[in-house]
């Protein structure tokens, strides 16, 4: 609980880095929304049936947009709006559903991003005061190659479990569980079980990668492989400590998606109406993001707790390198 | 057989025929007597029945022809396996899937109950495949019979069988206990005055079949509740742990049932001031118990509407089930029992419930009443019936909203704002995609397999619709109650439907219907261009010009609306025949908008986001709010992936 606690002060000590990877999910997104703004205004040129579709919901031309609409047009549907955004999201996930060719090179991209950015992260929350923005990128670069290499071997897990665990829960087991189930409620039981199974099968996982992470930034680690047995080995020795952080992190996760549940805007109209639920959207994304950090702030807190201790990083504090010349000019 | 019991059958068979011929509903001509046993442990059914059939056609018959549905899913080589196959609509099935109907004994004998011998015509069987000619399907079985059968003559047909059942293919089968049997007894085929019409089982039809009478008993075990085609006569209990349960239904074609230990069986009655009462039996899965209301709600609106519009459903008594999950039995049709289609989350502005069995419901009228042919003619049914329930739900159920399901399809989550209209009913959309699939006038067994539906449904419904906003809705109620009333138990073609329109709307509608009838076309009208210019000065007027074209190969006239910014509204008719036509306008005020059918007449327009132009645009404010909006849906993606890193 303490270390849940640390976390939170972790994450709103550094503002700076909610900003940031707040802008980092703002511009990521930008490119494609405006692709698809784009393709919304030359579908509709100038019908007057854009009133409707500006004002409200027009479905007889959404329909039709759907229909001719090629790449990234085709992801424009109903889901869109408001909660069902969320529902549709985590369910493709748990259904292992392939996104579109567009989408995924935009998942891509964010998932390097944060990747770059996780080392830098890592390293503020570990040493708990301000390292300046040369510090922090510092330690980014430092860390990204390191994390790329995790990276590759999480990539092979979840890989895997994607693959092939969920490919032998749902379309098999789950199948042959179900095939002579004559009530709709009993088949719902056997896939949410099966949901909650698969989800803890990658919650360990993201766990044991985090703290993979988390003792490369912490002990100044150069191998990924031994990163991942120092984590398991953390994990091992404290297992109801680091589950019952994570189960307090999903707690405050699931209390954003049910507050998001009953705020999310509708539809809406245009002008005031669409910038007004285009900033409340943004909130809900910067309380994603500050969950997102609170993993890995809290995370951190309990490692330093457990085998360290606070601020403690084996790594000096990156400093702004100066060259021999500037040093000459200051003294 | 005692004397007395030769007397009193042929007593019965005389009168049977006297009244075939003199006052019934319908011609009679194939009635039905089965004894069914339900074999729960195998999977099976065995079954006896006696076929009392008159030839009414001008032709005499050596042979009779019979339909053998479930052979369908005998193996992978059927003529219906191999249709889904070539359309990539196949799933290989389950070894415990299969099915099939063996008949084990045949027998004919002269006249209704007559005292004649039993002829074993066993043998004689032989399955044909008159549509394809592929040799490994079986789903037609032909018998040469010993002597002709000439016109107005009877034959009885005694025929014992065994069927296993699938596991659900086309909306029969079991799962777990649960048992819906549809075409499940060898039926006869029609014999019309062109040959028998006996058409193998396709991926894209349905059925076709007489009248008559049906007396059916069916034993299955004893805590089964049974639901079937006509009313249950009698019930008597026997020593094995079964019950038998006698049904009886007249002028009806079909006979399907369905049982299970599960159902929670619910009774209401129908009344109105002039439709006669009907006794509504819902059979309801006990997850779904709270759906009751809205069954019966839809059952009642619907007895209502439709009995109001067309014409009273003569019956008296109805079946709705509502099928179990995983069944494949949901929204289909047979002669007084239909099922539903409910979910353990329904919610109550999704109305999926009622917009299906709506739609099973008045299949009472144009499946069960008027018959048409549905291996050859599937929109007669398919289609008005779905253009006629679409208008049911405008009527009685206008607060339907579009649903998404999510987490396998579980999940339901309303669009509260996005409301599913008549036209959704009429299912657009999937006419759009598919409007040039095929000609409706093709024997719908020739469609393709994957897109037959969007044409027998919603190129009908909407085709229906379009003209039902050309004539007027109360033309088009007359001329669909004077097709219903001189159809019933007539099964009518095409010609005749499209005679009684231009009768009842004293238009010839040829031209219209040799547009969505004979052929795929497509309807597209749009504004090409809206322009306006200040005339040279001293004056203040602007010629305003409003270029209308036609971009699809089908035609029909449409209004073109010019507003301008004065309020003034010109109304202009094009007959919609050339490629373009331009109109010019001199006023003081500028031109706002210009629409070509602005009233939406034309449902079939592939296209309406052309059909309007304005000097106003808002797309870029339409494209902003919805840009954003599926920008936080991928922000919303993104941050559910950054769970992995």
């Amino acid at each position: 609980m303490s270390a849940w606690f640390d976390g939170w002060r972790r994450v709103l000590a550094a503002r700076a880095i909610v900003a940031g990877v707040y802008a980092a999910t703002l511009l990521t997104a930008l490119p494609l929304a405006l692709t698809m703004r784009g393709l919304i205004e030359a579908d509709l040129g100038r019908s007057a049936m854009a009133d409707r579709a500006a004002d409200g919901v027009n479905y007889d031309w959404w329909q039709e947009f759907t229909a001719r609409a090629t790449g990234i047009g085709t992801t424009l549907t109903p889901s869109v709006i408001g909660f069902a955004a969320t529902l549709d999201n985590v369910s493709s996930l748990l259904d292992g559903q392939r996104e579109n060719v567009a989408v995924m090179a935009a998942l891509a991209t964010y998932l390097l991003v944060w990747t770059f950015l996780s080392g830098g992260i890592l390293d503020r929350y570990a040493r708990q005061r301000p390292v300046r923005a040369h510090g922090f990128f510092a330690a980014s670069g430092v860390f990204f190659w390191r994390f790329l290499r995790l990276g590759l071997v999480a990539g092979l897990v979840y890989g895997f479990l994607f693959t092939y665990v969920h490919g032998w829960l749902f379309d098999d087991l789950y199948e042959r569980m179900t095939r002579d189930l004559a009530v709709e409620r009993e088949a719902f039981a056997w896939r949410a079980g099966l949901y909650l199974v698969f989800a803890g099968l990658l919650a360990v996982a993201t766990t044991v990668f985090d703290y993979a992470r988390i003792r490369t930034v912490v002990e100044d680690r150069r191998s990924a492989i031994g990163s991942l047995l120092a984590a398991l080995g953390f994990i091992g020795r404290h297992p109801g400590r680091v589950a019952g952080l994570y189960l307090l992190n999903a707690l405050a996760f699931l209390v954003v998606m049910a507050v998001w549940a009953g705020v999310a805007p509708g539809a809406g109209g245009a002008g005031l109406s669409a910038w007004l639920g285009f900033v409340g959207s943004q909130c809900f994304v910067v309380a994603r993001l500050l969950v997102k950090l609170q993993f890995l702030a809290s995370q951190t807190a309990l490692f330093q707790r457990l085998l360290a201790h606070a601020g403690y990083t084996a790594a000096p504090a990156h400093v702004w390198p100066e060259s021999p010349a500037a040093e000459s000019l200051r003294t | 057989m005692p004397p007395r019991a030769v007397a009193l059958a042929f007593v019965v068979a005389c009168s049977s025929l006297i009244n075939a011929q003199q006052g019934t509903p319908s011609p009679r001509n194939a009635s039905y007597t089965i004894e069914a046993r339900l074999l729960p442990e195998a999977r099976s059914i065995r079954g006896r029945e006696v076929i009392r059939w008159r030839n009414t056609s001008s032709r005499p018959t050596s042979e009779l022809q019979f339909h053998l549905y479930w052979n369908a899913w005998r193996n992978a080589d059927s003529t219906w396996l191999r249709e889904r196959r070539l359309a990539g609509l196949y799933t290989e099935p389950r070894p415990d899937a299969w099915s099939a109907t063996d008949v084990t004994r045949l027998r004919l004998r002269a006249g209704f109950g007559g005292a004649g011998a039993w002829a074993d015509l066993t043998e004689q069987q032989r399955f044909i495949a008159p549509d394809d000619g592929n040799a490994a399907d079986r789903t037609v079985m032909s018998v040469a019979l010993p002597a002709a059968v000439a016109p107005n003559e009877s034959v009885d047909v005694e025929i014992e069988w065994i069927s296993k059942i699938p596991r659900p293919f086309a909306r029969t089968g079991y799962v777990d206990d649960y048992y819906f049997i549809a075409q499940w007894f060898p039926k006869l085929g029609v014999l019309e005055d062109a040959g028998w019409n006996t058409h193998q089982f396709h991926a894209a039809t349905e059925f076709y079949s007489n009248f008559g009478v049906y007396d059916v008993a069916l034993t299955v075990p004893a805590e089964f509740v049974v639901g079937a085609s006509g009313r249950e006569t009698a019930r008597r209990t026997n020593d094995d742990g079964t019950v038998t349960r006698e049904f009886h239904g007249e002028d009806i074609h079909d006979f399907a049932w369905t049982a299970s230990p599960d159902y929670i069986d619910l009774t209401r009655r129908f009344e109105h001031a002039t439709l006669p009462p009907v006794d509504v039996r819902l059979l309801l899965q006990p997850e779904r118990r709270g759906l009751a209301e809205r069954y019966f709600a839809i059952s009642n609106a619907t007895l209502r509407l439709y009995g109001e519009w067309f014409g009273a459903y003569p019956y008296g008594h109805m079946t709705v089930v509502d099928p179990a999950f995983q069944s494949g039995a949901d929204g289909m049709e047979y002669p007084t029992l239909l099922t539903g289609r409910g979910r353990w989350l329904a919610p109550a502005d999704v109305q999926v419930p009622e917009m299906t069995t709506s739609h099973e419901i008045g299949h009472q009228w144009w499946y069960g009443l008027v018959a048409t042919n549905e291996f050859e003619h599937a929109w007669m049914d398919e289609g008005i019936n779905t253009y006629a329930t679409a208008r049911v739900m405008d009527e009685a159920f206008p607060g339907n909203r579009v649903e998404a399901r999510y987490f396998g399809g579980f999940i339901p989550w309303v669009f509260d704002e996005i409301p599913f209209t008549r036209i959704e009913n009429d299912r657009l959309a999937g006419y759009r995609d598919n409007a040039e699939a095929d000609i409706p006038a093709t024997p719908t067994l020739r469609y393709w397999p994957s897109t037959a539906t969007f044409i027998s449904y919603n190129k009908t419904a909407l085709w229906l619709h379009t003209l039902e906003k050309h004539l007027g809705w109360p033309v088009m109620q007359r001329a669909l109650a004077t097709y219903f009333e001189r159809g019933r138990f007539r099964h009518p073609q095409p010609a005749d439907f499209f005679a009684i329109v231009n009768e009842v709307s004293g238009r010839d509608m040829t031209w219209f219907f040799d547009q969505v009838y004979r052929g795929s076309n497509v309807f597209d009208y749009g504004v090409q261009e809206l322009s306006s210019r200040l005339k040279p000065a001293p004056t203040t007027v602007h010629e305003t010009s409003v270029v209308v074209r036609r971009y699809g190969e089908a035609t029909f006239p449409v209004d073109v609306v010019t507003r301008f910014e004065n309020g003034e509204e010109v109304r202009e008719r094009w007959d919609g025949l050339d490629r373009r036509v331009i109109y010019t306008y001199e006023r003081e005020s500028r031109p706002v908008s210009a629409w070509v059918d602005p009233d939406r007449v034309l449902l079939l327009d592939v296209n309406y986001t052309n059909n309007s132009r304005t000097l106003a645009p808002r797309a870029s404010d339409a494209g902003l709010k919805w840009g954003l909006k599926w920008m936080v849906w991928l922000q919303d993606l993104m941050l559910t992936y950054a769970f992995f890193v």
